[in-house]
């Protein structure tokens, strides 16, 4: 067996060995976790893989991803054991290719194409004024219509993709409110995304990108106020 | 929390309250509450037996208020709330999301005829710089 050297710079999920003291293993994280058990793990045994230079099996196994990153777990533990952050790390190591799910897919799609699902600008445009047509004509709303790229706007709102692609009435809601109170605002007509999965994924580059854009379209249309709706 | 520096525990509840008369907690709620399972792009991830598994404590928490419409102030929340607990755990609840459950408590007050005529004419303008036309088939 080849020896493993366990310090804060060998270990890929960058614990330092302390971590084996710090932790006094009681367990309170796991009692609070609703995933504990499952695959035989829990945030405790996460914790002490990572303190035993087990790192790449955690990185290889399902529970990062089965864990929702909820928090509660490091909430309590009275160590203050960075126990969230160690999970994202090792979402974060997981080869891009290996990702579960359609996650890094939508990550990859957003960079290249402005939103998660490859929703093309005509489609958007042309349904945001269909439904707009709805509201105006037929549903009690004299006058709505959905303002793209209104420079000097109040509200600058991001979209979520999966409502144009399959809930497109549920943008309605918003739009409701932003009618009763004559509210100046505006989305975008490209890279109105407002689902970054690269927080999930793990990639803090692709986060960063999306995260920007975002701003950018605040700069550019000053506006004063971001609503993100998720 | 960690996130943001600062909880928004009760704003949200003001809200659904202003909306809402007879209004009740989970418990247990605010910082020792659970995640209803959809988090952290679970509800994406092929693991949907573990994604139902996690949920099974908010489904108890929601039965235990005996209420018939549950809030959610996320989409993965509502999702996993609407489309994935209530059928597995037979909830027989409504779920909706706080704005939507603004939208449904509004009063509409029709913009008058000069609103109207100022936001057709942006609207017009905007249509043309896009060149949005409405009447051709797509
Ligand atoms: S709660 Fe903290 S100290 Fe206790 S086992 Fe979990 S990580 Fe270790
Ligand atoms: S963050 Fe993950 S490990 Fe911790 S309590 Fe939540 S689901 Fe469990």
């Amino acid at each position: 067996m080849e020896p493993l050297t366990i310090n804060r710079k060998e270990s890929k999920l960058r614990v330092a060995p302390e971590w084996a003291d710090v932790c006094f293993t009681c367990g309170t994280c796991a009692g609070g976790c609703p995933v504990t058990g499952v695959d035989g793990m829990d945030p405790r045994k996460a914790v002490r893989m990572a303190a035993l230079g087990l790192d790449q099996e955690l990185i290889d196994s399902r529970f990062p991803w089965i864990c929702t990153l909820c928090g509660r777990c490091e909430y309590a533990c009275p160590q203050g054991v960075e126990i969230l952050k160690m999970m994202r790390r090792a979402r974060s190591l997981r080869e891009r290719d290996k990702v579960p799910g359609p996650i890094h897919k939508g990550v990859a799609m957003c960079l290249e194409r402005g939103n998660n699902l490859g929703i093309p600008k005509d489609d958007f445009l042309f349904l945001l004024a269909d439904l707009s047509k709805e509201m105006d004509e037929d549903e009690g709303f004299p006058g709505f219509y959905a303002p793209v790229d209104k420079k000097g706007a109040n509200i600058l709102v991001t979209v979520n993709s999966k409502e144009p692609f399959g809930e497109p009435d549920d943008m309605k809601f918003w739009w409701r409110i932003f009618y009763a109170a004559r509210e100046d605002w505006t989305t975008t007509s490209t890279e109105w995304e407002g689902v970054n999965w690269g927080l999930f994924s793990g990639d803090d580059e692709a986060m960063k990108e999306v995260t920007g854009r975002i701003v950018k379209h605040l700069e550019e249309l000053e506006c004063s106020t971001l609503l993100l709706p998720e | 929390m960690k996130t943001f520096g600062e909880a928004f525990f009760e704003e949200p509840r003001w809200v659904t309250q202003q909306c809402c008369e007879n209004y009740v907690e989970m418990h247990p709620n605010r910082m020792n509450n659970f995640c209803c399972g959809a988090g952290g792009g679970a509800w994406a991830m092929p693991y949907d037996a573990e994604r139902i598994y996690y949920g099974r404590i908010k489904a108890q928490q929601i039965m235990d208020t005996n209420a018939k419409m549950v809030i959610a102030p996320c989409h993965n929340c509502r999702d996993q709330i609407m489309k994935g607990l209530t059928k597995e755990f037979d909830l027989g609840i409504e779920t909706k999301y706080l704005w939507e459950l603004v939208a449904d408590s509004l009063v509409i007050e029709p913009w008058t005829e000069e609103e109207i005529k100022k936001a057709n004419e942006l609207r017009d303008a905007q249509y043309e710089r896009d060149e949005i036309d409405l009447d051709e088939e797509w």
